[in-house]
């Protein structure tokens, strides 16, 4: 074939303008972003819309509050609170920030075909922040430029007003994002190239968690309506809330205020100041910026941080094998073609894999921060109001929660192949084996963080030793259980996602293992009853009039629970007998019916689905 | 005269205490294929990455075209086109969105943007599929995609980091013809590869480093006489070269040479 080329050039082309370089990295910024919005699927929208709805009803629950309390305040007071609510937007803009940040200047896979074009690095970067600028700008919306604009309504201010809290909110969106910039630079001199995508992980799990906290506080609010007043507590803390005022968010306010008591010069005058603060050190930020990553990215390169000085004792004779191989191979395949090893072996071998992904993967202890965090807020809620219930009712959602954490932890365990997922296939390993490594990695730590928290907690509440003795192995068995299920569902049902290798199992599994695991601590409640009786059911169950089966759904379940509820007026030894025969019995059919599924499947082989934004593969 | 094209002159990378590229010294001249060579960890892509400006050097200087990279790296890089081992791209556009880009970075004018897009998309098979977003390409396309990109821009220098790596025998065959025509119309090509074979039937010289430091560099018909396996082939060269410490005192020789 003829391949007809163009001469090389002979001199380099005309350099272009830094805007013009500027709107052209722009352009394929939205081109780019604008690809990935045309790809979601519809259903995705949907899930915007419903969180956009929730976001919504959050914020008009907590104006309904805020506002509220705020038409009967001093103006001094107000102030105050502006200041509190715009130091909250600019530390929610540093948070999401420095997020984007490291998404759009390290995580970002075109930095290599950008400083390769003949464009000036300081365009590259320019795009780039401004990407950053525009992903912060939905918190700004949210706590800097609405809350000036809800204030002019609620003083009814002129329309002057509405000039000044344009200015502040530009200014405060402006610093968010260049302290936000600042601080992503000191997190990419901390964390290593190869550790980028864990950084990020734990940054946006971080997120979370604040944006869960932030949902309690409509909760907070109304749960000590009565008790909580703004505006007296506003006034107490006077003194300390002064010091505001030296701070640009303070700026923000006092610039509102005066625009309010209809001082517009003044207020545009701390506007001003605040816009050309927040200026100055977005380009500070953007000129260190450029510095910094210049050294981090060309200087140390992806090697800079992770290579180490080679060992300067290694034996010349083991650095270089001598060249005749025919003795290693006859060494190694001398006369047998393999070693005969137990099972366990392959089993631990699996479940160690596993046990040091969580170790050195910071993203995974996350997973295992969460049941932490709840249980504080449930710890929260008893140090608050205790009683006997809440104390039984906080063992229990213990309980709960470790059955349904376990069952969680195990529905990720065949997910975290990955794409590695042919290696587990192809090692002679498949069933028991590679199901047991598996059982092992997705219960030990769970086991370990629940039943120390289930311990601790019930030493904290004062319960008794023999309930704590009976609790413990009863916790191993069901998170056993729990996570037999969980694995069942996880070698059927699933996937990776590069992007997000965090999720690992189809959404609509999940809720199906979570409905598995509610019909199997019911089946085995009805055994713990037979077993330990509970005295006010015992009382109902006797007064209970006859049920005869007329027909239908309904009165097929009144029949059956009337027929299940008999065995607790037996005599004690029967009773006891149907409680181990039905729990024992129960948990052993749950428990090794999985595992032999999972077995199965282990040994007919498994797939790890891989997705890859909407487009699947495999 | 043929003129340099690329040109280091003691270069050298560390990291920490760490040399991973020692005092290189190279040339490349117009219509020149060059084969870099060398085992894992030597240094190869550390020096590739160090001639296009992904990676400044702790000392020492490169030139592409007579333009420093360190000084003038806008210029250089407007003349040189590199071709990465692993091809980063943008999964949210489609290969022609992709080329079009290149085009505009490179200052192509839009007309000719757009008929040379076609025809390096009809060269390397990818019209059928040019308007589908690189995220469903295969590990070859998208090394197709990246190929066509280095092509688009008239390059003068062109350095490719393995580049044959995920292409069929078709494509590696179209590779190889492109990048002799490439050094036919005057071009200087740099390319960095393992398998041997290519670097023999391909390259007018190779270099090959080991442990950051060169250790031979000629023809391979020069380096089969310099180390006297008159009838061997390259990989036999390459293997005792960079072999074990026996060869100290053969490398040591052919430095002095």
């Amino acid at each position: 074939m003829k391949i007809v080329l163009p001469p090389p050039l002979a001199n380099p082309p005309q350099r272009q303008s830094f805007t013009s370089d500027f709107i052209l990295l722009l352009k394929n910024e939205v081109r780019v972003a604008w690809n990935t919005i045309r790809q979601r699927p519809v259903k995705t929208f949907i899930g915007v819309v419903i969180l956009l709805l929730l976001a919504i009803s959050l914020i008009g629950s907590l104006g309904y509050f805020a506002y509220g309390a705020l038409k009967t305040m001093p103006l001094q007071i107000v102030q105050m609170f502006l200041s509190l609510l715009f130091l909250g937007g600019l530390t929610g803009q540093i948070f999401f920030g420095v997020t984007a940040a490291f998404a759009a200047l390290y995580m970002s896979d075109d930095l290599e075909l950008l400083f390769m074009a003949p464009v000036p690095l300081k365009v590259v970067f320019a795009v780039k922040s401004l990407s950053v600028l525009v992903s912060n700008f939905l918190i700004a919306l949210l706590f800097v430029f609405l809350p000036g604009i809800f204030f002019g309504i609620l003083f009814h201010a002129g329309a002057t007003f509405y000039i000044l809290s344009v200015l502040v909110g530009c200014g405060l969106w402006i610093t968010g994002t260049a302290i936000a910039e600042l601080i992503n630079l000191l997190v990419m001199r901390v964390v290593p190239p190869h550790r980028s995508k864990e950084a990020i992980g734990f940054i946006g799990a971080l997120t979370g968690i604040l944006i869960a906290l932030l949902f309690q506080l409509p909760g907070l609010l109304a749960g000590s309506r009565g008790k909580l007043n703004l505006a007296d507590w506003l006034s107490g803390q006077e003194q300390s809330l002064r010091i505001m005022d030296i701070f640009p968010w303070g700026w923000g306010s006092l610039a509102l205020m005066k625009g309010i008591s209809g001082n517009f010069l003044t207020g545009l005058g701390w506007s001003l100041l605040l816009l050309v603060v927040g200026v100055f050190l977005f380009m500070g930020a953007f000129v260190l910026l450029e510095r910094g990553f210049r050294f981090i990215t060309l200087k140390e390169g992806e090697g800079g941080r992770r290579r180490k000085p080679r060992s300067q004792t290694v034996n010349s004779d083991k650095k270089h094998p001598p060249k005749n191989l025919s003795y290693i191979f006859s060494d190694i395949f001398s006369d047998q073609t393999a070693y005969p090893a137990s099972l366990w072996s392959g089993a631990w071998a699996v479940a160690r894999k596993d046990l040091l992904s969580f170790k050195r993967d910071a993203r995974e202890w996350f997973s295992f921060l969460i049941p932490l965090i709840l249980m504080a807020f449930f710890a929260g809620q008893y140090l608050l109001s205790p009683s006997v219930s809440s104390r039984s009712s906080l063992i229990t959602v213990l309980i709960m929660y470790t059955v349904m954490f376990s069952g969680n932890m195990a529905l990720g365990a065949f997910g975290r192949e990955g794409e590695s997922d042919w290696l587990l296939n192809s090692v002679p390993l498949a069933g028991w084996p590679v199901v047991w490594g598996k059982l092992l990695s997705a219960v030990l730590p769970t086991l370990i963080l629940m039943e120390a928290l289930l311990v601790g907690t019930a030493f904290a509440l004062g319960i008794s030793l023999n309930v704590i003795i009976i609790l413990v192995p009863s916790v191993v068995l069901l998170s056993m259980g729990s996570s037999a299920i969980g694995l069942y569902y996880s070698i059927n049902n699933c996937r990776y996602n590069p992007d997000r290798p965090q999720v690992r199992i189809s959404p609509g599994a999940s809720l199906v293992m979570y409905v598995v695991n509610l019909l199997f601590l019911l089946f085995l409640a009805f055994g713990l009853c037979y077993l330990f009786p509970p005295a006010e059911l015992v009382s109902i169950v006797k007064n209970l009039p006859p049920a005869a089966f007329k027909g239908g759904f309904r009165s097929g379940i009144v029949y059956g629970l009337y027929y299940l509820s008999r065995p607790l007026l037996w005599p004690a030894p029967w009773r006891t007998l149907v409680g181990i025969m039905m729990a024992g019995g129960g948990w052993s059919l749950i428990f090794f019916g999985f595992m032999a599924a999972t077995v199965r499947q282990s040994k007919k082989g498994f797939r790890v689905e891989l997705v890859t934004g909407v487009k699947k593969r495999r | 005269m043929e003129k340099v094209l690329i040109k280091t002159n003691q270069l050298q990378k560390r990291y920490g205490s760490v040399q991973v590229v020692k005092g290189l010294n190279l040339e490349v001249k117009s219509g020149e294929i060059f084969g870099f060579l060398g085992p894992n960890g030597a240094g190869k892509t550390t020096t590739i990455k160090m001639l296009t400006g992904l990676l400044e050097p702790s000392e020492g200087e490169a030139f592409i075209c007579g333009y420093d990279i360190r000084k003038q790296p806008a210029e250089a890089k407007a003349l040189m086109a590199y071709v990465p081992d692993q091809p980063k791209l943008y999964n949210k556009l489609s290969a022609r969105e992709f080329l079009h880009l290149i085009c505009a970075l490179y200052r192509v004018p839009k007309d000719i943007a757009r008929e040379r897009s076609e025809q390096l998309l009809s060269l390397f098979g990818l019209q059928d599929r040019a308007d589908e977003l690189l995220e469903g390409y295969s590990h070859g396309m998208r090394q197709k995609v990246v190929l066509a990109s280095a092509l688009i821009h008239q390059p003068q220098v062109i350095l490719l980091d393995e580049p044959t790596v995920g292409l069929d025998p078709a494509s590696a065959r179209l590779l190889k013809d492109i990048l002799q025509e490439m050094a036919r119309q005057g071009a200087a090509v740099f390319i960095s590869t393992h398998i041997l074979e290519i670097a023999e039937r391909m390259c007018d010289r190779v270099a090959i480093l080991k442990d950051g430091q060169l250790i031979a560099q000629g023809s391979p018909e020069e380096l089969r006489r310099k180390t006297g396996h008159g009838g061997e082939s390259l990989e036999d060269i390459f293997l005792e070269l960079t072999g074990g410490q026996e060869n100290a005192e053969l490398i040591k020789s052919l430095e002095e040479e």
